[in-house]
């Protein structure tokens, strides 16, 4: 079998007409193949496979540039979230790309062919509608465009034009729709990588690395995305503590999947941390988060329950956009959704007015926040899947060898695949050890918890307001200390612990920074406080590290 | 000089070393050129440690430079006050039980304390 024999297979593979034979009995019409042929392989060929997208277009374009004898050739791509399309890689127009020229689907030339999804000839640009005014710029008379499309979804358009009048063929036509058929295919090919390394980066920073340690405290979770990909979902958690020693949980769900939705999730989180560290109410919160997600233009609602607890009262802050409903059990084991009136999601209308509901929520308790992908389920009414879950809440409530959110998933586990993300955060408050040992990230902003626990524990402890506070604060101080002592190194904890032998309570921590002088203003002063609050305290420095310890008596009567 | 613009803001949260900057900040930024003084409400703060003491001190000093006082309310019931007096904050800042009389005492005709100038006359 000779060159031209598999030239002539090739070939007539892509058109599906003509045999090898009867293209050999019949010159005149092979030679016409031939030049046919030359620009197929020209455009089909396999080496642009290899290249990155980038260079292939531009190869592809130089390419159908010249096998078509045309001046300009250009790829847009679409925006489905915003309904345009961008221009990516162009030949004789390279002001289109390096001037991010937008055409809006349904408009123009290149939107037409978009929201048509077929081939369109102008015959001359002076009687057509553009909205590309590069194009009059460059003096194109004549243009051919096809819609770039993978399986039945057009994903762009790729276009020629020559700057003389010229009238395109059925061959033209033919010719650029296969040329923007390889081109699909490398384009859908980087897309999916590309969406998929966004992505992981994404979900890698959108969940929190570690959930806070906070004694009397108890968090598990369970996070199971549905697709993975350009498939993410907008799910997500957080657990975070506050300034003022309550700690904040979130659960929410972005309408909507893939990068978008991700991204969305990611300025929801973000925003909402800012707000509540800020120290805003609840239902400010909510409705500056809706008017930011409006104002930014996102066009995606969320879902989400914001949850703000308050050691010290032991009560629990509700607000809810849209999400559904917490689940709370208390501590004698009885069980409810928390339905308070819901607001719509966030993100749909501007102004909307949220409310804040308060339950208490006493050592013992636990609480249950979900997206709706794990518990819905086809051919079930809402009733039905709440029940569900309420059955495996109890179901979980008894086994010691899982967590909480495992034990509850387990229990609502079946044989149906996971249409859904599921996101599941389960809360649960208990009693304080008689000895508290807590290892804290040596960051400031675990000070504010650290009292928090401290206070708690006192409070156990059988001491009064105002030996609450002064041990409280010394231990502050003395973890202060500990911090600054820490100060720039990575990864750095210190150990704090609290003992109380009959009336006498201990404080010692622990770190293991070495000595810094202390700052010129400030760094006496802690020292001073400490001294002036507790009835004792030591200070060991060496390499190892540096230990406070404290002590003081509570006046209560045993 | 527009004398008897008084500034107050409601601190909620407690401060210490992980917020005293940015608090400070936040107060320095309420703070309109022209005002005679700044209240600043403490009286839902639980706790305020050494670097937050350290922050009203500059704070304190910074008004001073702008002939602005600086006013705290704490109650007497507060811990806080009990704090204030052992590291003996009210020698250097004015501190009331209430805010009525810290506005009271913000709307009085600025006084020359501690330190007289050399006046004219």
């Amino acid at each position: 079998m000779d060159a031209r024999q598999l030239q002539t297979e090739g070939a007539g593979n892509w058109l599906g007409a003509g045999t090898p034979a009867v293209a050999e009995q019949s010159p005149p019409v092979l030679s016409i193949s031939e030049s046919r042929r030359s620009q197929l392989l020209s455009i089909t060929d396999s080496a642009l496979g290899y290249m990155s997208l980038e260079d292939m277009l531009s190869e592809l374009l130089e390419r159908i540039r010249s096998e078509l004898e045309v001046d300009t050739a250009a790829v847009l791509l679409l925006d489905e979230d915003r309904g345009v399309l961008l221009a990516r890689a162009a030949r004789g127009l390279e002001e289109e790309v390096r001037q991010g020229v937008q055409v809006p689907l349904a408009r123009g030339f290149a939107g037409r062919v978009a929201a048509e999804a077929r081939p369109i000839i102008i015959e001359d640009l002076d009687h057509a509608e553009v909205v590309n005014p590069i194009l009059r710029q460059k003096g194109i008379r004549s243009m051919l465009g096809v819609p770039v499309h993978v399986e039945s979804r057009v994903i762009g358009v790729m276009h020629i034009g020559t700057l003389v009048l010229r009238t395109f063929d059925e061959d033209d036509v033919t010719l650029l729709q296969l040329a923007a058929d390889r081109a699909a295919l490398a384009i859908d090919n980087a897309h999916i990588s590309e969406q998929r390394a966004v992505t992981a980066i994404m979900q890698r920073t959108l969940l929190p690395d570690a959930l806070p340690q906070i004694p009397g405290m108890r968090f598990s979770t369970k996070y199971l995305p549905a697709g993975s990909g350009i498939k993410i979902g907008g799910d997500w958690y957080d657990v975070f503590q506050l300034a003022n020693g309550r700690v904040a949980f979130v659960i929410g769900d972005v309408i909507g999947r893939g990068v978008l939705a991700a991204s969305v999730m990611a300025e929801i989180r973000t925003a909402l941390r800012a707000y509540m560290v800020q120290g805003h109410k609840l239902t400010e919160v909510i409705s500056m988060l809706n008017d930011l997600l409006i104002s930014m233009g996102r066009n995606r609602g969320a879902t989400l329950s914001i949850l703000e607890f308050d050691p010290e009262t032991e009560e629990l802050e509700a607000v809810i956009a849209g999400h559904l409903p917490p689940l709370l059990t208390e501590p004698g084991g009885h069980t409810r959704l928390l339905e308070q009136r819901h607001g719509l999601p966030v993100g749909m209308r501007t102004g909307h007015d949220y409310e804040a509901c308060r339950y208490p929520f006493p050592t013992g308790s636990r609480l249950l926040l979900y997206t709706d992908g794990l518990i819905e389920r086809r051919d079930e009414s809402i009733d039905q899947s709440l029940q569900r879950l309420i059955a495996a809440a109890h179901a979980a409530a008894g086994r010691t060898d899982v967590s909480l959110a495992d034990g509850v998933y387990r229990a609502l586990l079946d044989e149906t695949p996971l249409e859904d993300d599921v996101a599941l955060l389960a809360i649960e408050t208990m009693r304080l050890q008689d000895t508290l040992e807590m290892t804290l990230s040596a960051r400031p902003d675990v000070l504010g918890g650290l009292r928090n626990t401290i206070g708690r524990w006192l409070q156990a402890a059988g001491a009064n307001e105002n030996e609450l506070f002064d041990i409280t604060l010394s231990a502050s101080e003395a973890a202060a200390n500990a911090i600054e002592h820490a100060y720039g190194a990575r990864e750095a904890a210190f150990t704090i612990r609290c003992e109380h032998d009959g009336q006498q309570v201990t404080v010692t921590v622990r770190d293991s920074g070495r000595w810094r002088t202390a700052r010129p203003q400030g760094g006496g002063r802690g020292l001073e406080i400490m001294h002036a609050l507790v009835d004792s305290v030591k200070i060991n420095s060496d390499e190892q590290g540096t230990i406070v310890t404290m002590t003081k008596t509570l006046s209560y009567q045993a | 000089m527009s004398s008897l613009e008084i500034e107050r803001v409601d601190v909620h949260e407690d401060i210490d070393a992980a917020n005293a900057t940015i608090t400070q900040q936040r107060l320095a930024d309420a703070l309109d050129p022209d005002a005679s003084s700044l209240i600043i409400d403490l009286s839902a703060t639980r706790y305020l440690d050494s670097a937050g003491i350290d922050m009203l001190l500059r704070l304190s000093n910074r008004l001073d430079h702008r002939r602005a006082k600086l006013i705290l309310v704490i109650p007497d019931s507060s811990q806080l006050k009990r704090l204030a007096t052992i590291v003996g904050l009210p020698e250097a800042i004015a501190i009331h039980p209430s805010l009525p009389v810290a506005l009271q005492e913000a709307t009085k005709p600025q006084k020359q304390v501690p330190t007289p100038r050399p006046g004219p006359g």
